[in-house]
């Protein structure tokens, strides 16, 4: 049943029933529980004997001054997230130039697989937080430390995935490629490549997720600039509506590219994936045991 | 047209614990035009013979000749599975393992996809085709290669009865006009009968007990009383090499 459809039967049920149904409907039990959720901070948030905890409606009001450039902070919102978004591709660039020949190394020797493996467990652990402390300490101010935070954050995800997906290259398209004598750089491009590419997505939604945390720590120890450094001016302003407004435009950058830039893309990459409406039903038998066609006689060559 | 020739083939295949013998010392030849089939029980080796054959796995021994006069003979494969790229069209599939590019061997693809009466999924996707579809797919492309010789293992074994019955009526026509060498590997002692020329069986351990011509008139019903005649007549063969109790 659609939302405006479980709207329409909470018109005219009991009140007791009312929110029970809307409960039933994935969609609007979802809304429900945002809406329940901001109207009980908006309530609650008066009540509290402290003034650092910001009511949803001043956290509204100070992200739309914000996307205003009405700021006191010396970086518009814009400005702020396109430097934070340059260091992140240039440390997503840096992590798979290094990653991915590690990956198919991994993946394709097993000495290597066997010399590496410990170091990308370790990597795997490691705390962002860790990193970005670290590449404070050993760079300084500037873009140098957040974007080595961002390269360490994504490598070991990187490797990890390519040489899962190097392990997982069907053997029997392989094979189908040898039996034609289909050349190597024909069979690097048009079998492992698309069959990597599952992975290669896995490597850059992980990679990014770990990355973009790290960013952000790595801004607000090691950065004068950037996304990360602004929500530390709004700490050190005692503006917690700046911290919360900043950190929902994250979450929000962070949905826009998880569900429209990943979302396209994999769903062009993926095109070929089957669904159920598009897959093409068996014949009927009646059309089976007619007899071949003409067509595929005319067709032949060769005939003698 | 397409000769094989094996002398004294042996595959052994070597684990930590023990050597499993696939094939011992099997010699056959087999000359232009005939369809061959190679039967036997499961893991007797008929799928490692096709494999050392198209160079997808090399012998432990012995040596294999497969000429088209004086050169080497061009190999078209069918696989249990369409084994098609998921990723690629039909058509696409189809040009993957030609030679040469151009006009004229995309169109000889698209006339191949229209013997098996599949012109119009050459934008679709392998996905998208029913099983059967796939695997006349993967037939097509097998002779869009215009090979010399045929190598095909268990191409109908996953197909439920009414396809498989269908794609044999298609192969066979198919064979009739093209004149390729097939070598057909089954489990399937009637669908040996209803399409070969000649039936090779392979016992337990890759051992060649038998080299036997099916001398019938084409077009076989495999409901005729022919038919089942040589049918009943290899399964006795089988039972008296105890083929079938291995």
């Amino acid at each position: 049943m659609s939302a405006v459809a479980a709207l329409r039967t909470f018109a005219v049920s009991p009140p007791a029933r009312r929110v029970h149904s809307l409960l039933r409907h994935t969609r609007s039990a979802r809304i429900l529980s945002w809406v329940g959720f901001v109207a009980a901070w908006q309530l609650v948030v008066p009540l509290l004997p402290t003034d650092l905890v910001p009511t949803p409606s001043e956290v509204a009001v100070f992200m739309w001054n914000e996307l205003r450039m009405d700021t006191v902070a010396p970086h518009t919102v814009y400005e702020s997230f396109s430097l934070s978004f340059q260091r992140l591709a240039v440390g997503l660039f840096l992590a798979f130039a290094i990653g991915v020949p590690l990956g198919l190394l991994m993946g394709m020797r097993r000495w290597a697989d066997w010399f590496l493996h410990d170091f990308v467990v370790v990597g795997l652990a490691m705390p962002s937080l860790v990193w970005a402390l670290v590449a404070g300490m050993w760079f300084g101010f500037g873009d140098l430390a957040p974007v080595v935070t961002v390269t360490l954050a994504a490598v070991t995800f990187v490797v990890i995935n390519v040489a899962e997906g190097v392990r997982n290259v069907p053997k029997e398209l392989l094979d189908m490629g040898g039996a034609y004598g289909v050349g190597r750089y024909a069979t690097i491009r048009h079998v492992i490549f698309p069959s990597l590419m599952p992975f290669f997505f896995a490597a850059l939604r992980y990679g990014l997720a770990n990355a973009w945390k790290g960013l952000v720590l790595a801004e607000v120890w090691a950065s004068t600039e950037g996304a990360g450094w602004v929500i530390k001016f709004w700490y050190d302003a005692h503006r917690s509506q700046g911290i919360v407004g900043y950190a929902l435009f994250f979450i929000i950058v962070a949905i826009f590219i998880e569900r429209i830039v990943f979302g396209r893309l994999s769903g062009w990459v993926f095109r070929w994936r089957p669904s159920d409406d598009r897959r093409a039903p068996e014949p009927e038998p009646a059309d089976r045991d007619e007899p071949i066609p003409a067509a595929v006689s005319a067709a032949t060559p060769g005939r003698r | 047209m397409a000769t094989i020739k094996v002398q004294d083939l042996r595959k052994e295949f070597v684990t930590d614990t023990s050597t499993v013998v696939a094939i011992e010392n099997v010699s056959f030849e087999v000359g232009g035009h005939e369809f061959v089939s190679v039967v036997g029980p499961s893991g007797c080796g008929k799928s490692t013979l096709l494999n050392i054959l198209s160079g997808i796995e090399s012998a432990t021994r012995g040596t294999v000749d497969i000429t088209e006069g004086d050169r080497k003979a061009k190999l078209g494969y069918v696989f249990q599975s369409a084994r098609l790229l998921p990723w690629r069209s039909v058509i696409d599939n189809l040009l993957f393992v030609q030679s040469s590019r151009g006009p004229q061997v995309r169109a000889r693809c698209e006339r191949y996809l229209d013997m098996v009466q599949l012109s119009h999924t050459a934008k679709q996707y392998p996905g998208q085709l029913s099983g059967g579809m796939q695997q006349r797919v993967g037939i097509a492309r097998a002779f869009s290669i215009e090979p010399d010789l045929l190598l095909m293992d268990e191409p109908f074994s996953h197909l439920d009865a009414i396809t498989a019955r269908s794609l044999r009526r298609e192969l066979h026509v198919m064979w009739q006009e093209t004149g390729k060498t097939v070598l057909f590997v089954t489990h399937d002692v009637s669908e040996a009968v209803e399409l070969s020329t000649r039936i090779i069986m392979l016992a337990k351990g890759g051992r060649l007990v038998a080299d036997l011509p099916v001398e019938l008139p084409f077009p076989r019903d495999p409901a005729s009383d022919a038919v089942a005649l040589a049918r009943a007549d290899l399964l006795r063969r089988f039972e008296s090499l105890d083929l079938l109790a291995t």
